[in-house]
């Protein structure tokens, strides 16, 4: 037995579930990278916000790219296309992107003595001002439903065997 | 359960097609930049070096600072007037800019009124006479420089509150050859002047649509 991706093909639930994550995830990718792609002044603005980055270039390259790129690989799972490529590139976003986060609300807690869950602010996550409690409970969802898509594959619905088979 | 050749073939598979959405992704995205009429210039430093970033601040906590510059707490107003000194820059009240607002020269732009935020906001309310300058489409703005090269004065808003674009606004306009002897910055910004009661354009600039003055 080997440790790659699960096969599904027995567990018709497992397909169905994981159709949904692919869809759920990627369309809240799309939904969150075009609202950044819209406005990348904002989302350059609060990207300095995390005083993490200090050079033009590199601010202006996560600020150009990050939203597009969001949207491009919440197309590829709607589509399912490259789905565990994308899942594994969503994975390694959404895991240091909530630490970050994270950092941010624990540093607006000590400065303001705000109750935790009642920490409310733009994250630059598209979705605007946000309850941190609520976005990091969503994150959460986003990774563990990635990770799924990552662990178990199914080739329902996909584009990618629809046009091309097996190969 | 062990890794065996396959195990380690699908890894390498996996990797692969991370990394061709990876590259096929920046590709499609730095296109889309240059497509899109909101896409920003990668070469550009709109804060120009400034890397004080400020803590975003609870929506209810925002309205409280813009509300206190109007009265006599002053500590986000003091904050961002030292920050402005630092910088160079000549920090203009409320009546001095109803000064400006009301100098004759105002409507043959020899004193001008320059609005630093985005199109959006620039429409759905300004100070009269006000002229957009959204310094993060420089391109975009040409004609505006010209105005501040030729006008006796200028004075440059944003929001107001923690809202920093005035400033850096200003900074570019003063690297583009504006002098900053004629160059000031309101940092009680559009809130403290609807706030005031004064008046409000709607739409473009000299649009002629006026709302929210005191009788």
């Amino acid at each position: 037995m080997t440790a790659g991706p699960q096969p599904t093909s027995t567990r018709p639930a497992l397909h169905v579930a994981l159709v949904l994550a692919r869809w759920i995830v990627g369309l809240m990718f799309i939904y969150m990278g075009l609202n950044k792609a819209l406005h990348p002044v904002e989302f350059l603005k609060l990207v300095r916000q995390y005083d993490m980055v200090h050079a033009p270039l590199v601010l202006n390259l996560i600020a150009t790219i990050l939203p597009w790129f969001e949207v491009f690989c919440g197309l590829l799972l709607v589509l399912g296309i490259a789905v565990r490529g994308s899942a594994l590139m969503l994975v390694g976003m959404l895991v240091p992107f909530t630490l970050i986060v994270l950092r941010r609300a624990i540093a607006i807690h000590d400065a303001g003595g705000i109750a935790f869950c009642a920490i409310k602010f733009d994250c630059g996550c598209g979705t605007g001002e946000v309850f941190i409690c609520r976005k990091l409970v969503e994150n959460t969802l986003l990774t563990l439903f990635s990770a799924a898509l990552l662990r178990w594959r199914s080739r329902k619905l996909c584009l990618r065997y629809a046009v091309i088979g097996d190969r | 359960m062990r890794d065996g050749p396959g195990s380690r073939s699908q890894g390498k598979g996996l990797l692969w097609e991370a990394l061709l959405v990876l590259a096929v992704g920046i590709g499609l995205s730095l296109a889309a930049n240059w497509l899109s009429p909101q896409g920003l210039s990668l070469t550009a430093d709109p804060f120009h070096g400034d890397t004080r970033p400020t803590l975003p601040l609870a929506s209810t906590n925002a309205l409280t600072n813009v509300v206190a510059m109007g009265t006599n707490t002053l500590s986000l107003a003091e904050q961002v007037a030292v920050r402005l000194k630092e910088k160079g820059l000549q920090v203009a009240t409320s009546n001095e800019v109803l000064e400006v607002f009301r100098d004759p020269r105002y409507p043959h732009d020899l004193v001008v009124i320059v609005d630093a935020r985005d199109e959006d906001n620039f429409k759905q309310g300004h100070i009269p006479g006000a002229v957009l300058f959204n310094h993060y489409y420089l391109e975009k703005h040409l004609p505006v420089l010209q105005l501040c090269q030729i006008a006796e004065k200028i004075v440059v808003y944003c929001s107001g509150g923690d809202c920093d674009d005035s400033e850096h606004a200003a900074v570019t306009l003063r690297e583009t050859g504006v002098s900053k002897e004629k160059l000031w910055v309101y940092p009680g910004g559009m809130a403290e002047w609807s706030t005031n009661g004064l008046p409000v354009e709607i739409g473009d600039r000299r649009s002629g649509v006026l709302q929210g003055a005191k009788p």
